[in-house]
């Protein structure tokens, strides 16, 4: 079991301004199950990528089988059994399971002018029941859970005869069920030989499924060890490392007499808010932690009235507001930061003065044309003040990296004056430096009497930034604490805390 | 000193969005020459009157569709809504009796009504514009069959009373002098548009919606306005083009109009207008709409039939759109800089600043510096060249070094 397949060595890395992989070593043995670890932007992500052919790298070697190994694109990985299964699945969801597993490489019949459905799916039953799973081939894959919609992919992987798989975050979207079902396929996997790498923030699903265990941190090889052998506390410790960043805040700022200038309560809409209540105090930052699917972000949307409401009332201020629509919370002083910038926070395309103009051309219009000069001096000041680097204020916002582009929708709302910043996960896909500014930027903004809410999945920042915390799960606030005398223990508990249990 | 810093910074400007700006226009008068040189009698204002002509009613709605088509969405009906409120307003004058200035009214709210009939659809019942303005197209199509009972409509000529729009689009002197008015109709237009869109909040926030819709939406614009926006003005600017056609051709014909909109869209593709939005301008738009007309007043003065012209059109169409895509690409590639490059740069700043000192000294100091100056030059020159032809062999080492083991890699796969 000792034999290695895979070993990357001294891989480098850059992209813009961003030195992401610096020297990274990575050793793969046949048949064992490799977690990879790290915060987010510590690389993992990265290395897979320079792996499967996805991205190149600037220096470095892999070996595989043996053999120095350079991929160009990912279907080169795959052929040569190297395959990946993202975090998102990509699969095409009206059609059926068979057609999924075999797209591009479909069982033909009568010399290659016909699909042989047929034969196809008896290929897709046999491989269920190879790798011990019970799917129907025939099924179309939208009809399945997202689990067995993830074993398909699965499959589909193995399929191709691989050597290698990469699972990122594979358990992020099962249920507990689904996750033992998966542990026992990548477990058989493993006996047969299929050497796997697998990302997970999950600690516990670390100790449970795999064999060794290696830790990056800011784009560099940390550190390689047994599971066996290590502890949890151990893990999070190579990969927090001496930052000092980690220190969470001992006492919160915010007097309790504070005015409350957002009060939500018992709100209710979708499938992931239910009878929510809470209220923010003028300058304080409120975090809402829990895990993913815990009904955060649908909270945060539902307020700023990008979704829609079922019930429930909201105050700002004191005064009931009915939001409807986000141009009636931009209107009272709310300003929503997205987790996924470029989706929803970012045109891309346009330049920094575009973006950071957005939700205030309103305020500089004279008379019928927006005042040219005006508006390139705020952004300006703005690009000073949050210290956005960009060469010009009419650069697009794809040339920008993830840290400053996400200082350009801080400027957007500081310009627009909101008084009720919600930030959902504002360091995300953020490179280390540019976090602590950010958060510099934060604790600043709650100082001159902003009020925030932090939405975060990583409960270091939570608990560094929060002067009190909310902690949701499946939808519902179970806990609210103070951060004097909180702990990531504590949190979790709570973040756990299912209705029926 | 700033002054040299301020002619750097727009030498850099103009480079960064240069290209593209400069590139159709360039491509206009290369065309112009072109047949100036090779085509009989083009160089003549016959001929020039001609292009203008030609150009006046497809650049009335090839403005207006410039306004959809950076919102992200398409409007097909332009052509049609076009011929159906000219056919409208002449049965409106002709069979109605109304007067001449109602029914260029009428003619402008007909089509401004389609518009926004294609806004309802779009913004508010989220239908696809692609959809919601065909059906738009058929719609006017009949509307304007129905209305004028399939008779064609006859605007009154030039000597007739009523005949003095005609002067707004192109007017004729007493002594056979032709000032083509409708040109600077239309240039009026693009200004106004040009205005709108790079001025106004209205325009910054049709950029921003078909930039990214959502995210204008979480930033609080009223996205169903603004889309809106952006069909009505496409229908309004229809109406302009339709008195343009009437005050040109006299005669309106029932169902007429289609294939309109076709060279309106290629006009603002061939400017640069991207049809997944958020990027596209007034004047690049006016530009593809002359390079069209050019090669159809061109094409025959070579004895090239009309048919050569959509041949041609459809070649400049795909070549513009080409070489959009593949500046793109270029734009956005990452450069990686080897050591090669760093030196040269770190040598040209020392040249630039060796520069500067020589500017503050005099005689015969000046003149040691600038035969320094020389030498340093020849020096980075050659160094440079062999940096990089030791570069370029150690790449192609690796690279044949790579593909080696791939092959022997794959090779013991099949051995397998």
């Amino acid at each position: 079991m000792n034999e290695s397949v895979l070993s990357m060595k001294g891989i480098h890395k850059r992209f813009m301004g961003v030195h992401a992989l610096k020297g990274v070593d990575f050793d793969l043995r046949v048949g064992e199950i490799h977690a990879l670890v790290g915060e987010n932007g510590a690389g993992k992500s990265t290395m897979m990528k320079v792996l499967t052919g996805i991205y190149e790298k600037d220096s470095g070697e892999i070996q595989f089988l043996g053999k120095l190994f350079h991929p160009h694109n990912p279907k080169q990985a795959l052929s040569a059994g190297i395959g990946i299964i993202h975090q998102e699945l990509n699969m095409m969801e009206h059609l059926t399971v068979a057609q999924n597993i075999y797209i591009g490489r479909e069982t033909m019949k009568s010399g290659g002018l016909f699909l042989d459905e047929k034969g196809q799916n008896q290929r897709a039953g046999a491989l269920f029941d190879r790798l011990n799973m019970n799917i129907d081939a025939q099924e179309t894959l939208n009809r399945l859970t997202v689990g067995k919609q993830q074993m398909v992919e699965i499959a589909k992987a193995v399929s191709h005869d691989l050597k290698v798989l990469i699972l990122d975050e594979p358990t992020a979207a099962l249920t507990e069920v689904e996750i033992e079902e998966l542990f026992t396929i990548m477990r058989d996997l493993a006996s047969k030989g299929v050497a796997m790498i697998y990302i997970s923030h999950r600690m516990d699903e670390i100790g449970q499924i795999t064999d060794r265990v290696t830790v990056m941190r800011d784009g560099e090889y940390v550190g390689t060890n047994e599971t066996s052998k290590i502890t949890k506390e151990d893990i999070i410790n190579m990969m927090v490392g001496r930052v000092i960043y980690e220190k969470p805040k001992v006492k919160s700022n915010v007097s309790a007499d504070a005015e409350v200038v957002l009060e939500v309560s018992s709100l209710n809409a979708g499938r992931l808010v239910k009878d929510v209540s809470f209220k923010l105090h003028q300058g304080e930052i409120l975090g809402f932690a829990g895990l993913m699917g815990a009904g955060r972000t649908e909270t945060a949307r539902a307020i700023f009235g990008a979704d829609e409401i079922q019930s429930g009332t909201i105050k700002v201020r004191g005064v009931p507001v009915k939001i409807s629509d986000p141009m009636v919370a931009v209107a009272h002083g709310i300003g929503y930061l997205s987790e996924d910038r470029k989706r929803y926070g970012l045109a891309t395309g346009l330049s920094v003065i575009e973006n950071s103009l957005m939700a205030s051309y309103n305020k500089y219009e004279t008379g019928l044309f927006i005042h040219a000069g005006k508006i390139r001096a705020i952004t300006e000041e703005y690009v000073n003040k949050l210290s956005i680097k960009t060469p010009t204020i009419d650069q697009l916002l794809n040339n920008l990296s993830g840290g400053n582009q996400q200082k350009v929708v801080i400027a957007k709302w500081l310009i627009n004056d909101a008084q009720i910043l919600i930030f959902d996960e504002p360091t995300r896909g953020i490179d280390v430096g540019a976090k602590s500014e950010i958060y510099t930027l934060m604790n600043e903004l709650a100082a001159q009497g902003k009020s925030i809410i932090m939405i975060s999945s990583e409960l270091p920042e939570i608990l560094r930034m929060s002067d009190r915390i909310i902690v949701m799960c499946e939808g519902r606030v179970t806990g609210e604490l103070d951060i004097e005398g909180s702990s990531q223990k504590e949190i979790m508990k709570y973040a756990t805390m299912r209705e029926n249990v | 000193m700033s002054d040299i810093g301020n002619n750097k910074k727009m030498g850099n400007r103009i480079r960064e969005i240069g290209m593209q700006k400069f590139l159709a226009p360039a491509a206009l008068v290369i065309l112009y020459i072109f047949f100036g040189i090779f085509g009989r009698n083009f160089f003549s204002f016959t001929s020039l009157v001609n292009i203008l002509d030609a150009s006046y009613y497809i650049g009335f709605i090839a403005i207006g569709v410039t306004f959809v088509i950076i919102t992200g969405g398409i409007d097909l009906s332009v052509g049609t809504v076009m011929m159906c409120a000219a056919i409208i307003g002449g049965t409106a004058y002709k069979s109605w009796g109304w007067p001449m200035w109602l029914s260029l009214i009428l003619i402008l709210i007909v089509a401004t009504a389609f518009g926004y009939f294609n806004g309802i659809m779009v913004s508010r019942l989220k239908l696809p514009p692609f959809i919601a303005t065909l059906g738009t197209m058929m719609i006017s199509m009949g509307v304007g069959s129905i209305i004028s009972n399939v008779r064609s409509a006859t605007f009154p000529i030039r000597s007739e009373p009523d005949g003095w729009f005609k002067s707004i689009f192109k007017y004729l002197g007493d002594d056979g002098l032709t000032i083509p008015t409708g040109f600077i109709v239309l240039i009026i237009t693009a200004i106004i548009a040009y205005l709108i869109l790079t001025k106004t909040k209205m325009g910054r926030y049709i950029f921003a919606v078909g930039s990214n819709k959502e995210a204008a939406r979480l930033s609080g614009v009223d996205v169903q306005k603004w889309e809106m926006m952006a069909y009505v003005i496409s229908g309004l600017t229809a109406g302009i083009g339709a008195i343009a056609f009437a005050a040109v051709y006299t005669t309106v014909m029932p169902a007429q109009g289609q294939g309109f909109e076709l060279y309106a869209i290629a006009g603002a593709v061939i400017g640069g207008t991207s049809l997944s939005g958020g990027v596209g301008s007034v004047f690049g738009t006016l530009i593809g709409v002359y390079i069209m007309s050019t090669l159809r007043v061109g094409l025959p003065s070579m004895d090239l039939q009309a048919h050569y012209q959509t041949f041609f059109t459809g070649v400049v169409v795909i070549g513009a759109v080409l070489l959009d895509l593949y500046r793109n690409k270029r734009a956005s590639e990452v450069r990686i800089l080897s050591p090669a490059d760093t030196y040269r740069n770190t040598q040209t700043a020392k040249i630039a600043r060796m520069k500067v000192e020589i500017s503050d000294l005099n005689g015969a100091e000046a003149e040691a510096k600038k035969g320094e100056l020389t030498a340093l030059r020849v020096e980075i020159k050659a160094t440079f060249s062999q940096m990089k032809k030791e570069e370029k062999t150690e790449k192609r080492r690796i690279l044949a070094e790579e593909k080696a083991a791939v092959k022997a890699f794959h090779q013991e796969l099949k051995g397998d």
